[in-house]
């Protein structure tokens, strides 16, 4: 018994990180209707910055934090300006292949700098493991747990009250609508762009956090891009529970399956659980229902 | 004043759909723009609004001046900015969002907090049902509900003008009287200049001051409005009364391919 929740609570913590990947993929889907794989780079850049400053320059934690922040923010603005905007208007898959062309030369530089190798920056963070109610849990994932549930609230606070998310909101349910009532979808374009890099690099910090940086890291963007579909792609809610539940679910198959089967269970379980969701709910769990009156 | 000299409209680069149209909609006053389906109205207040791009319409020719500003070639924004406002045909809203949201979403790009409020007073104003239905999700609201929202929306935006879109589209005929009441009151007690599409003649030249006919692009016949709907022509062909008053049978096609003809 002690084990389960031991494996629920860790998958938990994992899910979070999932789910502030899947987020930053939701932004950008909800405004501007285009699936973007260039974010598991973003991230992966976000959590090299940080390493980099926090590291390499030998800088005091919040100052990394702030330094990564801004660049990645920097990051998703050049994406957008110069491989997303000349797109506008033209199909959307155009620009889906485009994100993934953004992917690829990021993956590039993204291995030329590591050149193999792989950094960590944990060592430079608090570490420990504490226990709570009879499980024991690192620190790291519990400060990784932790920003997850404020970025969620962060974000639904901040789609709520502020001006600038009611915009966002408008313009993600239909682009000439909102330029008529006088939103300037481009500018709202960008600043998503902007935020969902922020997202990511809050995603891609807490996972290099857990797993050292090095070549995977950008492809579980992919994953991101899962959880994202199963939580049907333009819901945050939806982001967040799909993340939590693929998060146990690897967890708990894992440490069930894993000795029966002989391992890599984990690696499978988030196919599996995209298949079984998209068959059952094509939309995903808390997919955008079509408001139809009758 | 907004005034619309020999406006050409391309649409994909090859299909012309405005063949020169100039109107002026003074400041204060009520302008309907009538004609039939395809004729070139939606057009031209999307050329005015400026949300034409977005759909690969170009203004190749002529001019759209808004008080003496040129306003063709400027971003919607900017146009809405100005206070040149288009409300789109089909009452289009956000869905998702509450109503008091789509209201917000209409004093987007006003800085003035207080104003927006007090606007915000006045559309519940001239529309009392769209206050208690301000939690609501807009996407359920009826056919006039609606229309009460985008028409509010736009006042939220502050407007010199509106352009309103066919509001009379799908609505009971007390729900009609009742939009063109306000859209009346609007004009009187807001000074906001109105330009009118519409295909309910009788009402709109009922409102209006003067009135612009369109066909295939063109305007064909301008003049004040209660000329106008002594017009034979209008009479004919809009109001569907033939000279003596009479109704008038639409067997008698011949006669009004004809006369079309001749108009266009």
């Amino acid at each position: 018994m002690n084990e389960l929740v031991q494996l629920i609570v860790l998958g938990l913590m994992e899910g979070g990180l999932y789910a502030m990947v899947a987020a930053a993929i939701v932004l950008v889907f909800k405004s501007t209707h285009v699936v973007s794989l260039a974010h598991g780079q973003l991230m992966a850049f976000g959590a090299l910055a940080f390493w980099f400053v926090l590291v390499k320059l030998d800088m005091p934690v919040p100052v990394a934090v702030i330094l990564a922040l801004a660049f990645s923010a920097m990051l998703g603005w050049t994406t957008e300006r110069f491989a997303m905007r000349p797109l506008i208007g033209q199909p959307l898959f155009a620009a889906f292949l485009t994100t993934f062309a953004v992917f690829l030369m990021m993956d590039g530089i993204f291995q030329l700098m590591l050149k193999g190798e792989s950094v960590s920056f944990a060592a430079h963070l608090p570490k420990g493991n504490v226990m709570m109610m009879g499980v024991s849990l690192p620190i790291t994932q519990l400060v990784s747990f932790g920003s997850c549930l404020v970025l969620f609230l962060g974000l639904a606070l901040f789609f709520r009250y502020t001006k600038v998310g009611l915009g966002m909101r408008a313009t993600a349910e239909d682009h000439q609508l909102a330029q008529s009532t006088g939103i300037t979808v481009r500018s709202i374009f960008s600043h998503i762009w902007v935020l969902s890099a922020v997202v990511a690099t809050i995603g891609g910090v807490s996972l290099a956090n857990v797993m050292d940086i090095y070549y995977p890291l950008p492809y579980l963007g992919i994953k991101g891009l899962i959880v994202a579909l199963v939580g049907g792609l333009e819901s945050l809610t939806g982001a967040l529970l799909a993340g939590l539940l693929l998060g146990i679910l690897e967890n708990v198959s894992a440490g069930y399956l894993d000795p029966v089967v002989g391992g890599g269970v984990k690696e499978v379980a988030a196919y599996v659980l995209l298949l079984l969701v998209l068959l059952i709910k094509p939309y995903g769990l808390l997919g955008l229902v079509r408001i139809e009156r009758i | 004043m907004l005034r619309i000299q020999n406006v050409e409209v391309i649409y994909s680069d090859v299909i012309l759909v405005l063949k020169g149209v100039g109107l002026e909609v003074p400041a204060n006053r009520i302008v309907a723009l009538l004609g039939a389906n395809g004729a070139g109205k939606t057009t031209t207040l999307k050329a005015i609004s400026g949300v034409l791009r977005t759909e690969l319409g170009e203004v190749t020719d002529g001019s759209i001046e808004f008080e003496g500003t040129r306003i063709d070639g400027m971003n919607p924004e900017e146009i809405v900015r100005l206070g040149v406002v288009q409300v789109m045909e089909g009452r289009r809203l956000f869905e998702h969002l509450t109503v008091e949201e789509n209201l917000l979403v209409g004093a987007y790009l006003r800085k003035d907090k207080e104003g927006i409020l007090r606007d915000l007073e006045k559309a519940h104003g001239y529309f009392p049902r769209l206050k208690d239905l301000g939690r609501r999700t807009s996407g359920y609201l009826s056919g006039g509900e609606r229309q009460m929202l985008v028409m509010g929306r736009a006042l939220m935006a502050d407007p010199k003008t509106m352009l309103l879109d066919e509001p009379s589209m799908g609505l009971s005929p007390i729900m009609v009287k009742e939009i063109f009441r306000v859209i009346q009151t609007i004009n009187e007690q807001e000074g906001v200049s109105i330009l009118l599409v519409e295909q309910n003649a009788r009402i709109a030249l009922g409102i209006s001051e003067r009135a612009y006919v369109m066909e295939n692009g063109r305007i064909v016949l301008d003049g004040p409005s209660e000329k106008l709907i002594e017009n034979a022509d209008i009479k004919e062909f809009y109001l569907g009364l033939s000279d003596k008053g009479k109704r008038r049978s639409y067997r008698d096609v011949k006669h009004y391919r004809r006369r079309k003809r001749w108009l266009g």
